[in-house]
């Protein structure tokens, strides 16, 4: 066996937290890819199809909008309805919340942290390579869901063209990376991996559920501001491509976590 | 109580400049605990040793060497440097083994190594196989298929690995079996050859006794005394157990230097003796014995002997 040499691509702290999760990530790439597959091959027989508009006519109007159900024939109103209304944006937010957690708190919780930070590395930095593998991973996951859509779908003669679809699915990475870098800091402030997880996607629901229902409840609608997922995806991306003003709001929260998750890092005592 | 002594380090090591200097150092935590007034200076060089029972605030001090916690009060110095301002700088010239020593178990010691060397700064590959073939660790398996022994091993050659100007370690031979012990034993001696400063925590006293030159004894977070390794073991008493083929007569140690008590029951003779043990064992051999055992003391009976007779 040969003991002369070093391992390769295992230096830094964020390569080294990707490798750590590369089964899992590539994992959550293929279920990502093979749930948009499965709604691009079923899309065939649902478009230009007018039973299927009418079947949506019979929906109430209050659920259409709890549901974002809107024109299902047309490529954006099924991309809208079937992949960002709910599913994608949550599993990115899921990704980036469990990771997010196990990259301040869960390195706690295994106590390998005590060694990590005898290193001559700053706090700050350590924080800062974690949040760049999220970033990384998140975008990763984003990148896989705009390819699979942007190349594939025109193979079911699903168009959306590039710009509202990257406008979308960069509603949804920023959507998740906001409470990946959440559940980051609430980790890095507390070390407890649960709390971090709970904490941060209870927010993720709440935030869904005041954008939602601002489109019913009257009371609401002046709070709909609050909502991250009305920065992503409130000015119909799918319709409109980007919006600046919408995707700069996030962005701000997301630099204003990794501040935060800094500062709450650099003061704490890592006791047991 | 004896806690700026200064005295002479280990032989050979040549007295140089001091490396950890602790001025009334004190860490509280919110469940209770902790440690209070600690002052301690610790000179390039020696090998010094953390003595007490556990939960006594060995770990607590370590951790707050290593700006892992922060004081209440007091101030820590490393290098002459601020614990806390300069940890970055401090911990460039230190290698440290956790008490509970975890490791990235998706990794083999080859990668946790290579990640490590990085960190340090970027140590040579090159100089970390000596290490590795030292203590004959293999590198190549995951470490979550590790026994415990191994383990330590990989902790061990991260700690060392680059020469480090100072060594902390963390009850570093707790629970490992006797042949990693001396090996871990010997890796320490050869650092303090080379005029290195190794500060190690245990909670037994013989094994503080291979490896340091002075000797902290820590009880209830605090300082109990500071000791030369050869007078402490010199003060703390021996615990002797005689068997004898007949009920000896009670007088039979009377006599000889440094029994301190000494009780029959039956046929055994039960003593304790502190400083030399030579008058003992030619009184002993001058008569027939079936069996013999010597004891250290526990580490209570070593602390009761700071309380008893209070040090000046």
């Amino acid at each position: 066996m040969n003991r002369s040499r070093a391992s390769r691509g295992l230096h830094t702290i964020f390569e080294r937290s990707l490798r750590e999760i590369r089964r899992s990530l590539a994992g959550w790439m293929a279920g990502i890819a093979a749930y948009c597959l499965v709604l691009l091959a079923m899309y065939p027989s649902i478009h230009g199809n007018k039973d299927f508009s009418k079947l949506l006519d019979v929906f109430p109007e209050a659920m259409r909008k709890l549901f974002n159900l809107s024109d299902y024939t047309t490529g954006a109103g099924y991309l809208r309805t079937e992949v960002f209304s709910f599913i994608a944006p949550l599993l990115l937010a899921i990704f980036a919340i469990l990771w997010g957690a196990d990259l301040t708190a869960g390195e706690e919780e295994r106590r390998t942290i005590d060694a990590l930070l005898a290193t001559p590395v700053s706090r700050r930095r350590v924080i800062l390579e974690k949040w760049l593998a999220l970033c990384s991973a998140t975008v990763l996951l984003s990148v896989v869901l705009e390819l699979v859509l942007g190349l594939i779908g025109p193979l079911f003669r699903l168009h959306v063209g590039w710009a509202p679809l990257s406008a979308v699915v960069a509603g949804s990475c920023l959507f998740a990376l906001s409470f990946g870098t959440m559940a980051m800091t609430v980790g890095a402030g507390t070390g407890s991996r649960g709390l971090a997880r709970g904490v941060t996607g209870a927010l993720a629901v709440a935030t869904y559920l005041i954008s939602t229902l601002a489109q019913l409840v009257d009371w609401l609608k002046p709070w709909e501001w609050t909502s991250l997922w009305y920065h992503a995806f409130g000015s119909d991306p799918l319709t409109n491509s980007f919006n600046v003003g919408h995707l700069s709001v996030l962005v701000a929260c997301i630099v204003v976590l990794v501040v935060l998750a800094t500062m709450l890092f650099d003061r704490r005592d890592f006791s047991n | 109580m004896a806690t700026q002594t200064l005295a002479s380090s280990q032989g050979g090591s040549t007295a140089g400049s001091v490396v950890i200097e602790l001025a009334h150092v004190a860490k509280r935590y919110r469940g209770g605990g902790g440690v209070s007034d600690i002052s301690l200076s610790i000179q390039q060089g020696e090998v010094f040793g953390f003595l007490g029972p556990n939960g006594a605030g060995k770990t607590t001090i370590i951790r707050l060497l290593l700006d892992l916690i922060r004081p209440n009060s007091g101030t820590i110095k490393i290098f002459g440097l601020d614990s806390r301002a300069d940890s970055v700088e401090i911990h460039r010239r230190l290698g440290y083994i956790p008490g509970d020593l975890a490791l990235y178990e998706r990794f083999t010691p080859r990668e946790i190594l290579t990640h490590f060397a990085y960190l340090r700064g970027g140590i040579a590959w090159a100089s970390i196989t000596p290490l590795i073939d030292a203590l004959n660790l293999e590198i190549d398996r995951p470490v979550r298929a590790m026994s415990k022994g191994n383990r330590q091993k990989v902790g061990l050659v991260a700690a060392f690995m680059g020469e480090p100007e100072l060594l902390l370690l963390d009850e570093p031979t707790s629970g490992l079996d006797p042949l990693i012990q001396q090996q871990i034993h010997e890796q320490v001696r050869r650092v303090a050859q080379e005029g290195r400063t190794v500060f190690l925590s245990s909670h037994i006293l013989s094994e503080v006794g291979e490896m340091a030159g002075r000797v902290g004894l820590i009880r209830n977070g605090r300082l109990v005394a500071v000791e030369n390794v050869i007078d402490l073991q010199r003060r703390s008493a021996h615990l002797i157990d005689v068997t004898f083929p007949s009920p000896p007569d009670a007088n039979f140690l009377g006599a000889v230097e440094g029994v301190q008590k000494s009780e029959v029951t039956g046929n055994v003779l039960h003593a304790e003796v502190t400083g030399d043990l030579n008058p003992l064992i030619a009184r002993i051999a001058s008569t027939r014995i079936n069996d013999l055992s010597i004891r250290e003391p526990g580490l209570e009976e070593l602390f009761l002997s700071f309380y008893e007779q209070p040090h000046e």
